[in-house]
């Protein structure tokens, strides 16, 4: 056969398809927008669902379906201030052991049946007695003594140590006994069944994995209806595709940004890309004391760091407005402490206190207290004369790690340290750095607006038990007393500016003894749809996130759709461009068999 | 971790225990030993399988508690409750055992992350990996075989050059990039197809609309699929063909005064099939493994991608469990393309 004559017939062959395909797709929007009268929210997601049991939850995926499907009695405000949920008022005992709260009337599920007090009292019941849940929530639960209601309205809440900040803060979602009485186990991980029945602004009613998750607006929800008919969280795994989605319409938010992509999407018409304050430090840890609780030593630090000066020359060696601008572009603000910007009324700025940039004061503090240099220019222990020669570890998988971690071993080689980057692989490293077998390595959380927790991980009560380092529940071993006692003390305070008072003083303790280099606080970078999008509460208020929101779903609830056409389903052309496409191949196949037997014999 | 060690070698004495009970049966005829020789040797490699799986997933470090605990303090107590539900709190040999028999009973245990049986997760995957994989491979072999053969027997012409050009090119083309610039300009630019997904969740939950969505879901990541690996059948067919375009037998049926097409389809074409049999059913072997790249770039809700996930996790019980499914799928296939050799190729029987 003449190639020639095959190429032609194959290129006519596709032309006609991609005609007929290209004459349809015009014809497509006006097809399409007669499909669907829902609005959906749909928003980008890549992680998987642990378990839709609140109780249980371990996912930010989860958290998010939990807030919106149950309702807390007191919610975290837009800017975290507590402020009325279920509960319309409460009162602290003088004692700080009694609670009781005034449950909010005419309230129902989603199935129609009232709210009361006696769910209110189920569900911490359930925080009480039901052993696998209450093992799950020990740091809560565990404080936790009766839980009853007298009447419809009013619950009361006993306590075994006065704690007002966990039971303002702590996120108990309220659960319906008339349907969750008849679980057989309330704390397995698939105890409640779709649709769940909550009482929250949506409620999941379809889940399929690795697809989407629905959530149906509840139209009888005590705080008006929300602005969406449904929240849809739709599966990306590759965030490429999930910004290839938001400029093509089929996503509405997409979260967990880098700078490139959000240079991409600034200025794209019906795009808005928000660049709001984080929640998560990044972090350099210093393996300075690593010892159980009853003294013994473990791991292998370097003995000069355990030396307050060593560290605090190697914080002062560190430009982290330069990491800033670097690595996050600009997209972060520099770190002074465990407690982010963005919770202002916790953060600790540092004021007078901050050290400065500067290797040359850095040097002369390390010069002072006798660590000479060699002859190699590395600087040596005095007494023992063991060079200061760090292992600095990395998790593999961060790009932004690594760029630091290479502007970090410069600045503190001026300094006459030697430094041995190593980019270890995220299982190791953890198992690694609480083995105590490190001497720096990278650390970063997300701070949630109760700072008891991050701070509770740097107490003496949480340094291990053991050395073979399974226990995990101390950050970095760090230990005083000091700190200690201010801890205990903020977490009785009720009078929210002198809890604010002894936070502040707990960081400043930190910063001075350096356990810990605080790096940056790295914003959320965010996108959305905002031809389609109106009215979004962001947290806090004034400059703040959508997603990674905590205590309420403000931005979902208070989602308005603005006028813009709908699009989803199957377009109508599809179906017309399947029918042609069959034709046209059918009908090249007869035209091609024909041809062949016409001119088998004229090519011999 | 000295546990682990032992059972290892536990393990591997048993293995070839196994492979020696082999010669001990007698069978007469030469299908029947052939055919037993393959299929000991087929429950051999499962059988390593089946070990090394439990052993492979184990070399990834870190605690899985890490994981669910992720942005979140914990108590040592809720640490080690989430041990015992995950089974973690078991001795090694425990868990082995309890791996070992839980697979050969089918009960393949539960995902960490998903907190659901695997058997289920595997079983819901399974439909999207298969429509995905083998709509893909049945068109690249297809058009593989059919440029191939033509390349093949027309060697050295524009056509030839062009297509072997065309498909090495996609073949070494990056899946991952591809799928990329498939989506961008199919899905962003052009809108004529969705970016991501196997349907939307919008599509009205009949059979015919959800068949219809799928279709329209399918097309890209197909594309994308079929484009990176028809170059591999192209090749092995042209290659297969241009081995028997000199022999005498071609010059006979020519001589006989056989059309050209004729004497390539019914002489040439069958003689040169031989080695891309094997080739089909390494293929069929790989329809359950799925693409795990393109399954990624489009977010497509079968095994590769879960698999993808599960690393990321780790999800143990979920990699061993996929690693155990994707290595039989190809040991069984290969063996059926053993026991088909047997048949098709006179050779073999006369070797016995």
């Amino acid at each position: 056969m003449n190639p020639h004559a095959l190429m032609r017939r194959c290129l006519s062959a596709a032309a006609a398809l991609l005609l007929s395909a290209g004459a349809l797709a015009v014809a497509a929007p006006s097809a399409a927008a007669q499909e669907n009268d829902t609005d959906s929210l749909l928003i980008a997601t890549d992680q998987e669902v642990d378990t839709f049991n609140p109780f249980k939850r371990r996912f930010v995926i989860t958290y998010n379906t939990s807030l919106m499907t149950y309702e807390t009695l007191v919610r975290m405000g837009a800017d975290y201030e507590p402020e009325p949920g279920l509960a319309t008022e409460w009162e602290e005992s003088e004692d700080g052991l009694t609670w009781t709260f005034t449950i909010r009337e005419g309230v129902e599920w989603s199935d129609g049946e009232p709210l009361t007090a006696q769910d209110v009292a189920y569900t911490y019941g359930l925080l009480i007695e039901n052993q696998a849940i209450r093992d799950w929530n020990i740091d809560f639960a565990g404080n936790l003594v009766s839980a009853e209601a007298p009447d419809d309205t009013t619950f009361v809440l006993t306590l075994a140590q006065p704690s007002p900040w966990d039971v303002l803060t702590r996120e108990v979602f309220v659960v319906p006994e008339h349907v969750w009485s008849t679980y057989p186990d309330p704390s397995a991980d698939d105890a409640n069944q779709l649709p769940l029945v909550g009482s929250g602004p949506f409620q999941v009613t379809e889940y399929e994995t690795g697809e989407f998750i629905t959530l149906e607006a509840n139209e009888g929800y005590w705080d008006g209806a929300p602005g969406f008919d449904e929240v849809v969280f739709d599966y990306y795994e590759e965030s490429d595709a999930a910004v290839a989605a938001l400029e093509a319409g089929e996503v509405d938010i997409v979260s967990g940004l880098n700078p490139a992509q959000i240079g991409a999407l600034e200025g794209q018409d019906g795009i808005t890309v928000n660049n709001a304050q984080g929640r998560r430090y990044v972090s350099l840890t210093i393996n300075y004391n690593s010892v159980t609780k009853d003294g013994t030593e473990f791991g292998d630090g370097h003995p000069a760091l355990k030396d307050p000066i060593v560290r605090q020359a190697m914080h002062m060696a560190i430009d982290k407005q330069e990491l800033v601008d670097t690595v996050l572009d600009g997209n972060g603000q520099p770190a002074t402490s465990i407690i982010p910007e963005i919770f202002e009324q916790y953060h600790w700025d540092g004021g007078d206190a901050v050290l400065d940039f500067d290797i040359e004061a850095a040097n002369a503090l390390l010069d002072e207290a006798g660590y000479v240099r060699g002859d190699d220019g590395i600087r040596t222990m005095p007494g023992t004369g063991e060079p200061l020669s760090f292992r600095f570890y990395q998790h593999a998988d961060s790009t932004d790690y690594a760029t630091i971690a290479q502007f970090v071993s410069e600045w503190w080689a001026e300094l006459g340290l030697e430094i041995t980057p190593e980019a270890i692989e995220q299982g190791t490293l953890n198992d690694l750095a609480y083995l105590g077998e490190f001497d720096i390595a990278f650390s970063g959380w997300g701070v949630g607006p109760n700072p008891t927790e991050q701070l509770g991980m740097h107490t003496c009560a949480v340094l291990p038990t053991l050395t073979d380092g399974t226990e995990r529940s101390s950050e970095n071993n760090y230990c005083n007393a000091e700190f200690d006692a201010l801890h205990e003390q903020q977490k009785v305070e009720s009078d929210p500016e002198a809890r604010a008072e002894l936070v502040r003083e707990q960081q400043r303790l930190m910063y001075e003894d350096t356990p810990v280099i605080y790096l940056y606080y790295q914003n959320v970078l965010e996108a959305y749809n905002s031809d389609k999008i109106t009215g979004m509460t962001m947290q806090p208020s004034e400059g703040g996130m959508i997603t990674g929101q905590q205590g309420y779903a403000w931005a979902y609830v208070t989602a308005q759709p603005a006028d813009a056409e709908d699009e989803g389903g199957t377009p109508m052309w599809v179906w017309i461009a399947v029918a042609a496409a069959v034709v046209v191949v059918a009908a090249g196949a007869i035209v091609f068999v024909l041809q062949r037997r016409k001119t088998a014999d004229e090519r011999e | 971790m000295t546990d682990g060690s032992s059972t290892a070698d536990g393990a591997s004495t048993e293995a070839p225990s196994a492979g020696r009970s082999r010669p001990g049966g007698r069978v007469s005829s030469g299908f029947g030993r052939y055919l037993f020789k393959h299929v000991g040797g087929a429950a051999v490699s499962l059988l390593l399988v089946l070990f090394s799986s439990f052993f492979i997933f184990r070399l990834i470090a870190g605690d899985p508690i890490d994981q669910l605990t992720r942005e979140r303090p914990v108590s040592p107590e809720e640490r080690a409750a989430m041990r015992a539900e995950l089974g973690l709190d078991q001795p090694m040999w425990q868990q082995f055992w309890d791996y070992i028999t839980g697979t050969l009973t089918m009960d393949l245990g539960e995902s960490f992350q998903y907190r659901r049986p695997i058997f289920d997760l595997i079983v819901e995957r399974l439909p999207a990996t298969l429509i995905l994989s083998g709509t893909g491979m049945v068109l690249a072999v297809v058009l593989g075989f059919w440029i191939g053969t033509r390349a093949g027997w027309k060697q050295g012409t524009r056509f030839d050059k062009g297509h072997v050009a065309t498909g090495l090119l996609l073949y070494s083309a990056p899946t991952f990039w591809l799928g990329m610039i498939i989506i961008l300009v199919f899905a962003r630019y052009l809108g004529l197809f969705p970016v991501n997904g196997m349907r939307s969740p919008s599509t009205p939950p009949d059979f015919w609309s959800q068949a219809a969505d799928i279709g329209y879901h399918l097309v890209l990541p197909v594309l994308t699929y079929t484009a990176v690996v028809y170059a591999g059948y192209l090749m092995i067919m042209r290659s297969s063909l241009l081995d028997e375009i000199g022999s005498d037998y071609l010059t006979t049926a020519r001589a006989k005064g056989l059309r050209d097409d004729e004497v390539r389809r019914k002489h040439a074409v069958p003689n040169a099939l031989l080695p891309t049999v094997t080739l089909v059913f390494l293929a069929l072997g790989g329809v359950v493994n799925g693409s795990i790249v393109t399954e990624t770039v489009f977010s497509w809700p079968g095994l590769g991608s879960l698999f993808v996930q599960s690393i990321f996790y780790p999800d143990r019980p979920v990699l061993q469990a996929l690693f155990v499914l994707f290595s039989s799928s190809t040991i069984l296939a290969v063996l059926g393309a053993e026991i088909l050799y047997w048949f098709i190729d006179p050779r073999i029987r006369r070797s016995g």
